[in-house]
């Protein structure tokens, strides 16, 4: 007994490595991108142009929040410290929210990805369009909050939502300064994407597939199976569109819809580096909201739509 | 007021008005029941073998769903589940032309937990008409042209960036494989649907030579010849090889794994499960049976002209024998349900009258051969009997004209073939022969013609 408890321990710890290195491989390059996006931002971007840039009005800098991700295709890990060295150029909450949780799936990268899935149709059509009300709709409720500090983390070492003196260096030497911050800002991010990752790992080693899909029956199940899978997972967004492939035949339209619009927004290693940029409650706001809007479109589409 | 509107108010706001929408969305939905829709063309003009499928909003119990489908006039065919949300109807006989179909689903329950379909959801379909494909050149290079059956609205389905060489159709009617020559000497294989202009390539062969595609009924799988390009250039190509490619899933092997197998021109059982191919070498016809493998073989000294009835039980095929004035063509009989073979046609025939171009209607009644019509002269005719009595009459003959590749409708109630001039100018023609007429009639103009039903 004590030899064939050791082979499944020894059998699942493989299988969590080899989860792990998939997850974090994946998703690493992105998260460099990312920080390397978020660099270049504090180098070359200052507040008066990204005042400019984004309309003052809730819904207008939401909606520009949202459609930013065609400029910056990052995917979900990349996205957060981006996001933050937006906030610190003075980014709106509402547009920085709207971008942070469209931007994994509203940028050119994987609109091309879901395509090369699902062909040039209704899957695409409703996956960027949900996207979209979605991030609207849950950054213009942050366009309510005026103060940056009951939202945002400020004891971040990157953050700084005070407005910094100009500064005149050469490109060369700004380029040099945004890969240091780079640089750090990998590694700091980093922690937590391996945490995040090791998470999902452990899920999905000890919480087989298998078992979520065999409940996934019905309606309702389907739904919260696919939406469950989507953190579990924590599937890349310029993938996950290949994942889901896999799903059709065996869950509905509607199910595999919610898992496409929900897993770029929210998963295991997101929520962890959610967590280092804004508050517990937020991050609450930030999972539970697009959890809450994409179980509902994926019911209308599996009990409404014919 | 203001001081109501702020994140957290709205966001739980958001929250609770998210979950009582859930709640109701639950509540109507339930009310409405279990939804289907079906996957037709939008024009309710179907081919004769349509597979038509019905997907459900959710998962459905197979035994109790299939009592509440009704498709009118009735259409023999298998009902099969691909996952349990999916039913899908494989008709096994054509559907009829100018016929109005109907599918109904009635409402009642679909789960044992007493899930209903609550609403009787009707679809109607009809059988589109047949178009007839052609090989044409122009400019030294061929393409596939597709004609109505009075020969009006000739159009190019293929490229004409690509030389077609050989082609088949699919049973469904919806797509061609043709197989083109590519810059490395080598010649590919190429899809093209039903409406033509969107050629994408299937195999890329490189500089081997893949021909002769043969579309299995199902139109999953296509079976081709494959001669591996010589180790250097001066050295021939290899033997032919039969292939087989998975359309679903891209798998593309060899289908004998001997090596010291070969063979040319596969063709498929009428029900996909066996393949048949030619061995040059060795004089055999090799029928390999896909499920458990068997396999048959059938001396002939012929091999290429071939045929099996409708209910793939007995297969006919060409072969020669020693005569007191030389060798005859005949025409064997293979019948494979009791493995045994006999002659059929021509063994006490006093001349050769080189028997070839079988073609078994696919109503089963009627076979077609052609033949040559007298020693003195070189013209063949078409011969159409009844396999049980050997009786029948001769559809088209002309003494300056030779005949070949006949293809039956999937009706079997009309046939064209191939028609050459044997003196004066060369213009290769396709002739149809429709059910009724005492003599064919020139269709048009082209080579190798296939039914696009």
């Amino acid at each position: 007994m004590p030899g064939s408890l050791f082979a499944w321990l020894w059998e699942r710890l493989n299988l969590f490595a080899t989860v792990f290195l998939g997850i974090f491989i994946e998703a690493v390059p992105y998260l460099l991108l990312g920080t390397l996006a978020s660099g270049l931002v504090e180098m070359f971007v200052n507040r008066e142009q990204m005042a400019r840039l984004i309309p003052r009005g809730g819904l207008g800098s939401a909606l520009a929040g949202a459609v930013l991700g065609l400029a910056f295709p990052v995917c979900e890990c990349g996205v957060i410290p981006l996001t933050r060295r937006l906030f610190s150029k003075g980014l709106p909450l509402s547009a920085g929210v709207a971008f942070l949780l469209a931007a994994p799936v509203f940028n050119p990268i994987v609109i091309f990805s879901t395509a090369a899935a699902f062909g040039w149709g209704r899957m695409l059509f409703w996956r960027l369009g949900l996207t979209l009300v979605f991030a609207v709709v849950v950054g213009f409720i942050f366009s309510f909050e005026k103060d940056g500090g009951k939202v945002l983390k400020v004891a971040a070492p990157v953050l700084d939502l005070q407005p910094k003196p100009k500064v005149s260096l050469p490109v060369a030497e700004k380029m040099r300064q945004a890969l240091i911050i780079a640089t750090d800002e990998f590694f700091e991010m980093g922690r937590y994407l391996i945490v995040g990752a090791m998470l999902a790992a452990a899920m999905q080693t000890f919480v087989p597939q298998a078992s979520l899909l065999a409940i996934g029956n019905g309606p309702l199940l389907s739904v919260l199976v696919m939406l469950t899978l989507a953190i579990v997972l924590s599937i890349c967004s310029t993938v996950d569109a290949f994942v889901a492939l896999g799903f059709v035949g065996s869950f509905s339209f509607g199910s595999i819809l919610a898992f496409l619009v929900f897993g770029p927004m929210v998963d295991i290693k997101s929520i962890m580096m959610y967590r280092q940029v804004f508050k517990s409650r937020v991050v609450l706001y930030l999972v539970l909201l697009p959890f809450l809007m994409s179980l509902l479109s994926g019911l209308i589409f599996n009990y409404l739509v014919p | 007021m203001k001081r109501l509107l702020t994140l957290d108010t709205l966001a739980t706001g958001l929250a609770a008005f998210l979950l009582l929408s859930i709640g109701l969305v639950i509540l109507i939905g339930r009310q409405l029941g279990i939804r289907s829709t079906v996957d037709l063309p939008d024009n309710d003009l179907v081919g004769p073998y349509q597979v038509i499928t019905l997907t459900f909003s959710e998962e459905v119990d197979p035994n109790l769903t299939e009592k509440l489908w009704n498709l009118q006039p009735q259409v023999d065919g298998r009902i099969d589940w691909p996952s349990p949300r999916t039913l899908r109807f494989t008709p096994s006989r054509p559907l009829q032309p100018d016929t109005d179909y109907q599918l109904t689903l009635r409402p009642g329950d679909v789960t044992p937990t007493g899930r209903q379909l609550k609403r009787s959801s009707t679809w109607t379909f009809r059988v589109r008409a047949p178009l007839i494909t052609v090989l044409r050149s122009a400019d030294g290079v061929s393409a596939i042209w597709a004609v109505n059956l009075d020969g009006s609205d000739s159009h190019r389905l293929t490229s004409e960036s690509v030389k077609v060489i050989c082609y088949d159709t699919a049973r469904s009617g919806d797509f061609l494989v043709y197989c083109a020559a590519n810059k490395q000497g080598g010649i590919d294989l190429w899809r093209v649907s039903r409406a033509g202009g969107d050629d994408t390539i299937l195999v890329n062969c490189g500089s081997d030579r893949c021909t002769v595609p043969a579309i299995s009924p199902d139109g999953m799988r296509v079976a081709y010849t494959r001669e591996a390009v010589g180790p250097s250039p001066e050295l021939p190509y290899g033997s032919p090889r039969t292939w087989m490619l998975d359309i679903s899933n891209g798998q593309n092997s060899p289908v004998y794994e001997d090596q010291q197998i070969i063979g040319y021109g596969p063709a498929w059982s009428p029900d996909g499960s066996r393949l048949v191919s030619f061995d040059g070498l060795s004089k055999q016809i090799r029928i390999l049976n896909l499920t458990d493998q068997k396999q048959f073989i059938f001396s002939s000294m012929t091999g290429d002209a071939f045929t099996w009835s409708p209910d793939g039980s007995i297969f006919l095929f060409t072969d020669t024998q020693e005569g007191a004035d030389g060798l005859h063509t005949l025409v064997r009989r293979a019948d494979l349900t009791i493995n045994k073979t006999d002659d059929l046609i021509g063994q006490n025939d006093k001349m050769d009258y080189s028997y070839g171009s079988l073609a078994w209607s696919p109503s089963g009644e009627r076979v077609l051969l052609g033949m040559r019509t007298a020693v003195d002269k070189p013209g063949d005719s078409l011969w159409l009997f009844d396999p049980a009595t050997l009786d029948g009459p001769t559809i088209v003959s002309k003494e300056e004209y030779t005949y070949n590749a006949p293809k039956w409708n999937p009706w079997g109630t009309a046939l064209v073939f191939q028609q050459f001039k044997l003196r004066g100018e060369y213009t290769p023609e396709i002739g149809l022969w429709v059910d009724g007429e005492v003599q064919s009639h020139l269709l048009t103009e082209g080579l190798v013609p296939h039914w696009l039903p």
